[in-house]
């Protein structure tokens, strides 16, 4: 380890300082981290349907120039937007229920359906949901964003440092349009309600240096510095030390990567347990395949994540794949077909946690 | 006889042809060289801008689609001039008037053959008669999940992109190794059709084993009676053939650097009348590849200091699938630097013994890789490549820029024959007595 440390920060340190910008950090050893912990915590999936038809989004990104381009420039089809959101109540130790959101979906007209089938706003505006969490700065977890300042513009919010302009002008209040084939401007995204609470924008440091910023006792969040499609950059992940059970895992995308996200527990957490993990999870979010969705499960089953629930990004397929291999994927109900639309690729196999379910960890 | 890029202007030993290489160093106008290659970079950079930025011009860079093109057209420029010898067209080396019509005609006619290649070759007849999965089309009409444009399109693009790579490495191995063996007597016509199909030939059974069982992985459920499952998969940790990829380029480079930096040699001591034998091409083969592997090898215990082990499963910088094509973008750095030493900095050094040449060169593209790989990750290259910050984006791979700026120093070299850039390490009088040929029975 002593000399594995040494080369690292010999070699880091002489790229960085040649260089600058986004290069590998050395991964100095730090002190494990006491997180705290938690009774429990309730995630109830307010919506996970960021789109509807999988086939009209990519045919809107292969139009428009593919993965790399930047997402503010796409006429999307507003009717195909949807938006994934969660609401995650804690139970502390001493047996008290606090709440918080995590990110506030795309399509206004469809979030603001989401929120008033969950008393969204009656919590944001009485406090009892306390703040919210933004994964990261994707269309179909940011854009919405409306929808929650509208009843709580004053309510603290934890972001990503590596926002782009636009990101920041729909915060602070913008209608944005981006143009099409034919030159015409289509609306993409607004705010009537600009943020004026707490903004806390998140970097890899966290908020005393140690990675992690401390959202209460047993619930961090922790910023990873990865570049994503459409010109995003980072993306918060949630961590719960739930007592006696171990960490659980919650995710916007999961861009990292699940395991990674295990894995960085596993370095720097006091007494890491692996325990579970709910979110999209970025795997077969088209619903194809490539040989390492295989070895992903073959990881989580090493990693011995005890519960799995995965909705969104993560793919019907790789889900079903996954409950077929013997991963403890947590299996969703028929609520979703309550809603006024769902998606083209929900199947009968249940193998996501979709709108109006939930899971306790 | 010159082979554009591969051609040797180095004699060998003796005091005398010393002093003629240390004369050359003299000779060579390095600022012109500096200043040819940032031309070549702004051009590289136009051509980014217009067909690959994903938020400029025709956004190619999706990131497959593009890249599939790029390897489509330096394939062209490989296969017109180092596999058929630039046949049917007069041979170069003669300068003269015509050389800039040359330049552009070649040019156009390696361009027309990429699109051949793709949207004829691939996506029209071996895609729609004969293997589904080389044509977006032919997918799309299969039916079945994900069988739309855009994912189709990034799958079709995957296996051109892989087959375009195995013919690379033949191609060039086979110019270094067994150079016109055995048809050396042949006529020009007999010579390029032989090269083509018996490397052809090769190229199937590398992309059969080292490619096609993941391209087969790419659907669901996987095509189990066409392709094997991914072989490499349980010693290297993924069953991506981003293996295969970095296991190529990294025998490439040693292949290029051979050429290049060391003159040909140790393969040259195995010539026969200044051609090539089969025990050369075997050794040369072998040996590559074993410094390939071992190269791959190196790089990925690099990988683990700076970012742990992998694991399978990992994704990003811990995923072995991302350490592997790193492997095979930093080699691409490597051939990169090695390709400018050689062609605007007159390989500099020409001094001392061919061992510390060929040392003190490989030091400067090992170098020159480098710098190449800190602007390709600086906020240098989000401005002029239109690209987010960071390493193991999805989405991003340096190859496609990498190859492209190759593309564009071969098609200066190969086709231009440097123009306006000319290397005469030696004069023709030295060239006569390496070669044993006057300039007409060079051709």
């Amino acid at each position: 380890m002593k000399r594995r440390e040494f080369l690292k920060s010999l070699a880091a340190t002489g790229v960085a300082a040649s260089v600058g910008g986004a290069l590998p950090r050395s991964a100095s050893a730090r002190k494990k981290i006491d997180l705290g912990e938690i009774k429990s915590v309730k995630i109830d999936v307010l919506t996970e349907t960021s789109w509807f038809d999988n086939d009209n989004l990519k045919k809107h990104m292969l139009d428009y120039g593919g993965a790399m381009t930047n997402q503010y420039s796409i006429p999307w089809d507003w009717d195909n937007a949807g938006g994934y959101a969660a609401l995650l109540t804690v139970t502390t130790l001493e047996g008290k229920k606090r709440k918080f959101l995590l990110d506030s979906g795309w399509n206004n007209d469809w979030m603001d359906y989401i929120w008033e089938m969950n008393n969204i706003p009656a919590m944001l505006k009485s406090g009892e949901i306390e703040f919210m969490v933004l994964s990261h700065w994707h269309l179909d977890h940011y854009w919405g964003i409306e929808s929650t300042l509208k009843h709580n513009p004053n309510i603290t919010l934890y972001a990503p440092k590596t926002h782009y302009p636009e990101d920041m002008q729909l915060l602070k209040g913008a209608h944005l349009t981006a143009k099409n084939k034919e030159g015409q401007d289509i609306h993409v995204c607004k705010n009537d309600h600009p943020h004026t609470g707490k903004l806390v924008l998140t970097d890899p440091d966290g908020d005393k240096g140690d990675g992690i910023y401390r959202l209460m006792p047993g619930v961090a969040t922790r910023m990873f510095d990865v570049p994503i499609l459409l010109r995003v950059r980072g993306e918060n992940v949630l961590y719960f030390n739930v007592k006696d059970k171990g960490i659980v895992t919650v995710t916007g995308c999961c861009h990292p990567g699940v395991l990674s996200l295990f894995s960085y527990a596993r370095k720097n957490f006091k007494g890491y347990q692996p325990y579970g993990c709910y979110g999209g999870l970025h795997i077969t979010l088209f619903e194809t395949w490539d040989p390492k969705f295989d070895d992903i499960i073959k990881g989580v089953k090493a990693f011995k994540i005890q519960k799995l629930a995965c909705n969104h990004c993560t793919g019907w397929i790789w889900a079903e794949k996954a409950a077929a291999a013997g991963v403890p994927v947590v299996k969703g109900t028929n609520k979703y077909k309550s809603y006024k639309r769902q998606s083209s690729v929900a199947t009968a196999s249940n193998a996501f946690l979709t709108n109006g379910d939930s899971v306790v960890f | 006889m010159d082979n554009g890029f591969f051609s040797h202007s180095y004699p060998i030993g003796g005091r005398g042809v010393m002093n003629e290489l240390m004369d050359s160093d003299k000779k060579f106008n390095y600022l012109f060289g500096l200043i040819n290659l940032v031309v070549i970079f702004c051009i590289v950079w136009l051509l980014w801008y217009v067909f690959m930025n994903p938020n400029a011009v025709m956004k190619l860079y999706t990131p497959m689609y593009g890249f599939s093109l790029v390897v489509a057209f330096i394939t062209a420029i490989v296969l017109i001039h180092q596999v058929a010898d630039d046949y049917p067209f007069a041979k170069g080396g003669s300068g003269g008037s015509g050389l800039f019509q040359r330049g552009i005609l070649l040019t156009i006619v390696a361009f027309i053959l990429m699109l051949f290649l793709v949207y004829v070759f691939f996506w029209n007849f071996i895609g729609k008669f004969g293997i589904a999965y080389f044509s977006p089309q032919s997918i799309i009409a299969s039916g079945g999940i994900g069988a739309e444009i855009f994912v189709a399109r990034e799958n079709a693009s995957t296996a051109i992109v892989y087959y375009c790579t195995a013919f690379l490495w033949i191609a060039l191995f086979w110019t270094v190794g067994f150079k016109n063996w055995p048809w050396q007597d042949a006529s020009r016509g007999v010579r390029a059709a032989s090269k083509l199909f018996t490397i052809l030939f090769f190229v199937s059974i590398v992309y059969a084993v080292m490619f096609h069982p993941h391209v087969c992985s790419l659907f669901y459920p996987a095509q189990v009676k066409a392709g094997v499952d991914p072989w490499w998969a349980d010693f290297i940790g993924t069953g991506s053939a981003f293996f295969s990829l970095g296991l190529v380029l990294c025998s490439l480079f040693w292949i290029i650097v051979s050429e290049f930096l060391w003159e040909g040699y140790p393969w040259k001591l195995m010539d026969k009348n200044d051609e090539g034998t089969f025990i050369k091409g075997l050794v040369t083969f072998c040996v590559t590849l074993v410094l390939g592997a071992i190269t791959l090898y190196v790089l990925l215990q690099i990988m683990n200091i700076f970012w742990d082990e992998a694991f399978m499963g990992g994704q990003y910088t811990d995923g072995p699938d991302f350490r592997c094509i790193h492997a095979a973008e930093i080699s691409g750095f490597f051939v990169l630097a090695a390709f400018i030493l050689k062609n605007y900095f007159n390989n500099y050094p020409n001094v001392g013994g061919l061992w510390l040449r060929a040392v003190l060169r490989t030091l400067i593209a090992i170098a020159g890789g480098m710098l190449f790989y800190g602007f390709y990750y600086s906020p240098a290259a989000n401005f002029f490549l239109s690209k987010v910050p960071g390493f193991a984006q999805p989405a991003d791979t340096s190859l496609v820029w990498t190859i492209l700026f190759l593309s564009v120093i071969m098609v200066q070299v190969d086709f231009f024959e440097g123009w306006p850039l000319r290397q005469n390490v030696v004069s023709a009088k030295n060239a006569k007595a390496v070669s044993g040929q006057t300039a007409e029975e060079m051709g």
